[in-house]
């Protein structure tokens, strides 16, 4: 898995820090950071879901399948 | 078109603790008309996926100074001001001087507060005769201290300034008049502030919010808007979370076995709260005022016109079924709770880590230092707030 965040459209909410907080932070005004772009795997299910609750779809997941390294994007929206 | 007059909104909560009937079958379609308390008709969006989306839309406004956007209230320009523009680029400018001093680190600095005035509350509370009524024992002076330590307000002062909030956010309430002297009152009461603050400045969000109007040239925040933004500030960060924390406890307290798991394992204690705040959101979205400035095509196919005026449901959102298993019932285990109490996108409430953390200690507090504690009263006969902006429970006796 690859993690990545844009922190053009980041809403500050803290969110993701709080759900990961050794994946996610937040610099200086507050906008993300992402300190591990590639997370152990016991840390997927929560980022699935940090990015699925961020309110900005801020966060982006790169799941890539070990077969043939075909990528499936999780940009989050729970709805 | 219908005759028919569209239902009155908010849904009224009767009885107190049951989801209303409105809003259990509101999802059938994308959006419907509801009347206003000022008699006013604007389009309620109920679905989780539209209100999500909506909540990011740039073809809604939220400057609702317009002269045919619907009222909320006839007696009251709730959140009005045509001085301020509320849509980017402009807020974003002011959002992003705030939004520093609510972040997760900083949230987390202030715990020990928190905890510190926690505990003082529930000391208090044990001394004294019981039943204990919780909105003045703990679910008001909490919050309200919080935020006067955050914007360096003098507690002192914490009663007068209660008084003019309180005043400034009715919506049937009280006469016109009286609103209208709250709203004067409330913003010479912080012109004072601010004054104050100008001469003897502090290591708070008001002194750092003239630091910058004072020091950049004034495209960055004028006198107006600083004195809006503190008083947007301080409203926003007592009475939401006070309600909160009263409603949410009652509810709780409803549900004995829900307190004794928690009791037995504390780590159900944040997604307790995100449970209440998903079910228990003072029983409206009256703050999510829109207005569009474009046709919006919704999913099921609906439009809603240009000019339309918009609320976005943060209740039905957070209700509907294609989102939420069993959405009409409390989990306090619920995994997935995404909820859209505090909204979404842009706008996403920059109080929220705030708000968690306060609601947090304040539960866990109070279920760690009184055991036993119960509702003293049917709670199907504790009174709700109408006619305010609020609509949680206005009295809430505990005893243990
Ligand atoms: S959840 Fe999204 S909006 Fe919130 S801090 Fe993280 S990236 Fe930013």
């Amino acid at each position: 898995m690859r993690v990545t965040a844009n922190s053009d459209t980041c809403a500050v909410s803290s969110l993701c820090v709080y759900r990961v907080p050794g994946v996610f932070d937040q610099d200086e005004d507050g906008l993300v950071l992402v300190l591990d772009e590639s997370p152990a795997e016991a840390l997927h299910e929560e980022i699935r879901r940090a990015a699925r609750g961020c309110p900005t779809k801020s966060i982006r997941v790169v799941e890539e399948s070990a077969a043939e390294g075909a990528v499936e994007l999780a940009r989050g929206d729970a709805g | 078109m219908s005759t028919q007059t569209p239902p009155r909104y908010p849904f009224a909560w009767t009885p107190p603790m049951q989801v209303p009937e409105a809003l259990r079958t509101v999802h059938k379609t994308s959006a419907i008309e509801v009347t206003l308390p000022s008699g006013d008709v604007a389009t309620l969006v109920t679905r989780y996926k539209d209100v999500r989306a909506l909540f990011a839309d740039k073809r809604l406004s939220r400057n609702i100074a317009r002269p045919d956007c619907a009222r909320i209230s006839k007696d009251n320009d709730l959140f009005m001001d045509p001085n301020i523009d509320p849509d980017p680029p402009e807020h974003t400018r002011v959002r992003s001087l705030v939004t520093k001093a609510f972040t997760a680190r900083r949230i987390e600095a202030l715990r020990p507060y928190v905890q510190q005035v926690a505990d003082q509350l529930l000391d208090e509370m044990a001394a004294g005769p019981q039943p204990v009524e919780l909105n003045e024992a703990l679910a008001f002076p909490l919050p309200i201290m919080v935020i006067c330590k955050l914007l360096g307000v003098p507690p002192e002062d914490r009663d007068q300034f209660r008084a003019y909030v309180d005043g400034f956010l009715s919506v049937t309430k009280l006469a016109p008049e009286e609103v209208g002297k709250c709203r004067q009152n409330l913003w010479k009461y912080l012109g004072d502030l601010i004054d104050s603050k100008r001469e003897n400045p502090g290591d708070d969000l008001v002194s750092e919010l003239i630091r910058v109007r004072d020091d950049e040239d004034d495209s960055r925040l004028n006198e107006h808007e600083l004195h809006f933004w503190t008083q947007g500030l301080l409203i926003a960060g007592y009475v939401t979370t006070a309600s909160q924390i009263g409603t949410g406890t009652a509810v709780l307290l409803h549900h004995p076995e829900f307190v004794r798991a928690i009791q037995a394992d504390w780590s159900l204690v944040p997604s307790t709260v995100e449970e209440l705040l998903r079910t228990q959101i003072m029983g409206s979205s009256v703050g999510t005022m829109r207005y569009a400035i474009d046709d919006i095509p919704l999913s099921d196919g609906s439009v809603i016109k240009k000019g339309t005026s918009v609320l976005l449901s943060e209740e039905g959102a957070n209700m509907d079924p294609e989102v939420f298993d069993c959405p009409f019932e409390l989990d306090i285990r619920r995994k997935e709770n995404h909820h859209m109490t505090f909204g979404a996108g842009l706008h996403y409430c920059v109080g929220a880590a705030l708000a968690r953390m306060e609601l947090q200690v304040a539960t866990e507090s109070l279920l760690r230092r009184f055991p036993d504690i119960r509702l003293a009263a049917p709670a199907e006969e504790l009174p709700r707030a109408l006619g305010g902006f609020m609509e949680g429970f206005t009295e809430i006796p505990v005893e243990w």
